[in-house]
């Protein structure tokens, strides 16, 4: 979907707002948050779109590989994610 | 597959083939088990936990096919106790090891079903894919062609739907047939890459139901109010709905009663009939139509998906107190009776935040205290009040719940994960195989846990207030008798009269009976600790009789004032209305009228309120008590629970009491 001669920008997941899209890059930690958040899908360069925030600002519920996932902020936080960065910068 | 010719059986088709059912969570594994085996699941519990598995049999051909169904696990690695037990069933740590797996694998989200299904087949076991779901992904556009799927994993892969009944048989024949082949091969490719190849593109389908629904259900603004909608709808039903079949259990308890008192003399046989037998079996029976119906909407909720939606929206609030998004169904069902509440904490997989549930779920006002509400609010407080005091009354335990689980995520469990990453699965028109199986379930656990407990301590309770029956009351009651002028057989007003004096005099001997009763004894001597909350013995000796179940410090109250049988069920919130319309009764007038020794009244709203603060708070109740036993598998929080619910319960009716008479309110 991301142009790749695009340089991507890596931030972590709850970053970005919704509506946007990132790309997984790896997820940080080697514990059982760590163990989980892979199992349940997202492996680096798994598609992720943001979704919506629930009504207090958190958890946060995310569309990837084609189903549906409710994260709190701290956890969406263990997941580094690439995003296309504008194409004024690319240049 | 044609259906009409006879299956191609081994000669040697082996007599028993065990399989288990290992998926995700949402991947529709009770619901194919169930139709699988065709007959409703036994729940047995893994030896030394509390989690469940369900297993069923069926008779495929001449095999016995029994299909043992475990919880979702999410890969080989458990961050669970329900997946600790699930990873060490699948590896035969518990005696039997399966003769193959049925991978149920939902077609909607493939690559991370293979994501999983790579970590099964190192377990060395032949492997049946059941491809469930597959409907789900067309509509999403993203159908698995299931023989290319079989192709690229070199398995059996077999086309279930659960709900349509559409490829049970063949995945019955695919299990028997799977038994004593070769372990199923390693994956050949990443996940990725064969969910890729196994895909049947179809045109991309418009925005789906699911999404369309979440816009409005999951809606910043209106996500919340519609949600409390609900929850008043499930409470509205719950009493009102309920009402009718509670009305019938009580007219039954009645029937038998009245026919047990026309066949029997007074006497120990009698009362133990009447008082404990019947009345104990009564008091948990009556709630019986309240959990059907709590169960039955609670299990539609869940079976069509809303319920992630609820802890969804309501997670943030319920985990600043050291709860969890999916504490709300418990807490919610404790409101109707805790016992069905504490067994529903199992959805909750993180120990930490379960335990916190379990503890404060008791806070919840259940249906058993609404009496006890609404007899005091009736007898002391003006109408126009009414509604708020029992609105507080509710708002209390709710207050407090959040302070206690606040308390104990800062202490006793402070530390571990507490973690959400809940799937939003797609909604779904409910199994109502699977509903009737979990209400039955949740029915038959509640009888079971409750009768046994409820019935056993209305039996010592019903033993303490009955004995000893010293002569020496008899011979007192029995002169006074037969003092009384026996009046002319026609004169009506003068037979009345005699009726009712000997009725008065029945109630008296009642009252003498009880308050030299080991019960009564009890509640005397412990009385000196609620005084200071303004209880006489009286009261302390009606929470003692309400040890069973919440409710029976009515029928013990009205005793105590000497008033005869007091039914609770009489003590509806319709009548707060009555009472207020200036209609006489009982219970009520003798609770107001009631005095102490020096003459000086034993009630004041005051002290109904501090007696109900005592109750909204206490843990009362033997089932709630052995509900938190059999789910934590110790007496640690039980204990816990009712020192620190009993022992807050005081400080708050003292508190209330002490300060109310201060500001001179008594």
């Amino acid at each position: 979907m991301s142009d790749p001669n695009q340089t991507a920008q890596e931030t972590t997941l709850e970053r970005l707002a919704p509506g946007a899209t990132g790309r997984v890059v790896r997820v940080q930690g080697d514990d059982v948050v760590a163990k989980r958040l892979t199992d349940l899908g997202l492996w680096p360069g798994t598609e992720v779109v943001v979704v919506r925030r629930a009504p207090f600002g958190d958890p946060t519920q995310y569309a990837l590989r084609g189903f549906r996932l409710a994260l709190r902020r701290d956890e969406a936080a263990r997941v580094v994610v690439a995003t296309p960065s504008a194409p004024a910068a690319a240049a | 597959m044609t259906a009409s010719a006879p299956q191609p059986q081994s000669p040697a088709a082996p007599a028993r083939v065990l399989v288990a059912l290992a998926g995700r969570q949402n991947a529709g594994k009770t619901s194919l088990l169930m139709h699988l085996t065709g007959s409703a699941q036994r729940p047995v519990n893994f030896a030394g936990s509390s989690v469940e598995r369900c297993e069923s049999s069926v008779r495929v051909g001449a095999t016995e096919l029994r299909a043992v169904d475990l919880p979702g696990i999410a890969s080989l690695s458990a961050v669970s106790r329900d997946e600790e037990v699930a990873l060490g069933y699948l590896r035969g740590e518990a005696g039997e090891v399966p003769d193959v797996l049925c991978a149920v694998v939902d077609a909607a989200k493939l690559s991370v079903e293979l994501h999983l299904l790579d970590a099964l087949v190192t377990l060395g076991r032949p492997i049946v894919v059941a491809l469930n779901k597959n409907d789900v992904a067309e509509r999403e556009g993203r159908p698995v062609d299931a023989a290319r799927l079989s192709e690229l994993l070199g398995m059996p892969v077999v086309e279930t739907n659960a709900l349509a009944c559409r490829g049970i048989d063949a995945l019955r024949q695919a299990l028997v047939a799977a038994a004593g082949a070769p372990p199923a091969p390693a994956l050949t490719d990443t996940p990725d890459a064969l969910a890729q190849a196994a895909l049947r593109p179809v045109p991309p389908s418009p925005r789906g139901l699911t999404d369309r629904l979440d816009a409005v259900l999951l809606h910043r603004v209106w996500g919340l109010p519609i949600l409390a909608l609900l929850v008043l709808g499930i409470f509205q039903a719950i009493f009102t709905g309920a009402d009718p079949f509670m009305g019938l259990i009580e007219d039954g308890q009645g029937w038998l009663t009245g026919l047990v008192e026309d066949a029997l003399e007074p006497g120990a046989l009698r009362s133990f009939l009447v008082d404990g037998l019947i009345g104990g079996v009564g008091s948990i029976v009556i709630f019986l139509p309240q959990i059907v119906l709590l169960m039955t909407l609670v299990s539609l909720l869940e079976a069509s998906g809303y319920m992630a939606r609820a802890a969804f929206l309501l997670d943030r609030v319920l985990s600043r107190v050291g709860l969890n998004g999916r504490s709300f169904v418990p807490l919610v069902s404790s409101f109707a009776c805790a016992v069905p509440g504490i067994l529903s904490t199992r959805i909750i997989d993180n120990e930490r935040d379960r335990i916190a549930t379990i503890v404060v779920a008791p806070l919840m006002s259940c249906s058993a205290r609404l009496p006890v509400y609404v007899v005091l609010i009736g007898a002391f407080f003006p109408v126009a009040w009414a509604g708020v005091v029992l609105f507080g009354i509710y708002l209390l335990g709710i207050l407090t719940a959040a302070l206690v689980a606040w308390a104990l995520k800062l202490t006793v469990l402070r530390g571990g994960h507490s973690l959400l990453m809940m799937e939003l699965p797609v909604y779904q028109r409910p199994s109502l195989k699977v509903v009737r199986a979990q209400v039955w379930g949740a029915a038959r656990d509640f009888m079971v846990l409750a009768g046994t407990i409820i019935f056993g301590t209305a039996i010592v309770i019903w033993l303490l207030s009955y004995y000893p029956r010293p002569a020496e009351i008899h011979d007192r009651y029995e002169a006074q008798r037969t003092t009384l002028v026996a009046p002319q057989a026609d004169d009506e007003a003068a037979t009345a009269a005699h009726d009712q004096a000997l009725a008065e005099l029945d109630a008296a001997e009642r009252a003498a009976y009880l308050e030299q009763s080991w019960l009564a004894r009890g509640g005397k001597a412990i009385q000196p600790v609620f005084a200071p909350a303004g209880f006489d013995w009286r009261i302390t000796v009606g929470i003692l009789a309400a040890f069973p179940a919440r409710e029976l410090i009515v029928p013990t109250m009205g005793i105590l004032y000497s008033l005869g049988d007091v039914d609770p069920g009489d003590y509806d919130v319709d009548s707060l209305e009555a009472s207020a319309a200036g209609e006489g009764d009982g219970l009520r007038d003798k609770l107001r009228g009631a005095v102490h020794p020096d003459g000086t009244r034993v009630f004041s709203p005051l002290v109904a309120l501090a007696l109900m603060v005592f109750f909204a708070l206490c843990s009362q109740c033997a089932a709630t008590l052995g509900a938190i036993r059999r789910e934590t598998r110790s007496w640690k929080w039980p204990t816990f629970t009712f020192v620190y619910m009993t022992a807050f319960a005081w400080l708050m009716a003292v508190l209330v009491y002490q300060v109310g008479s201060a500001a001179g309110l008594g």
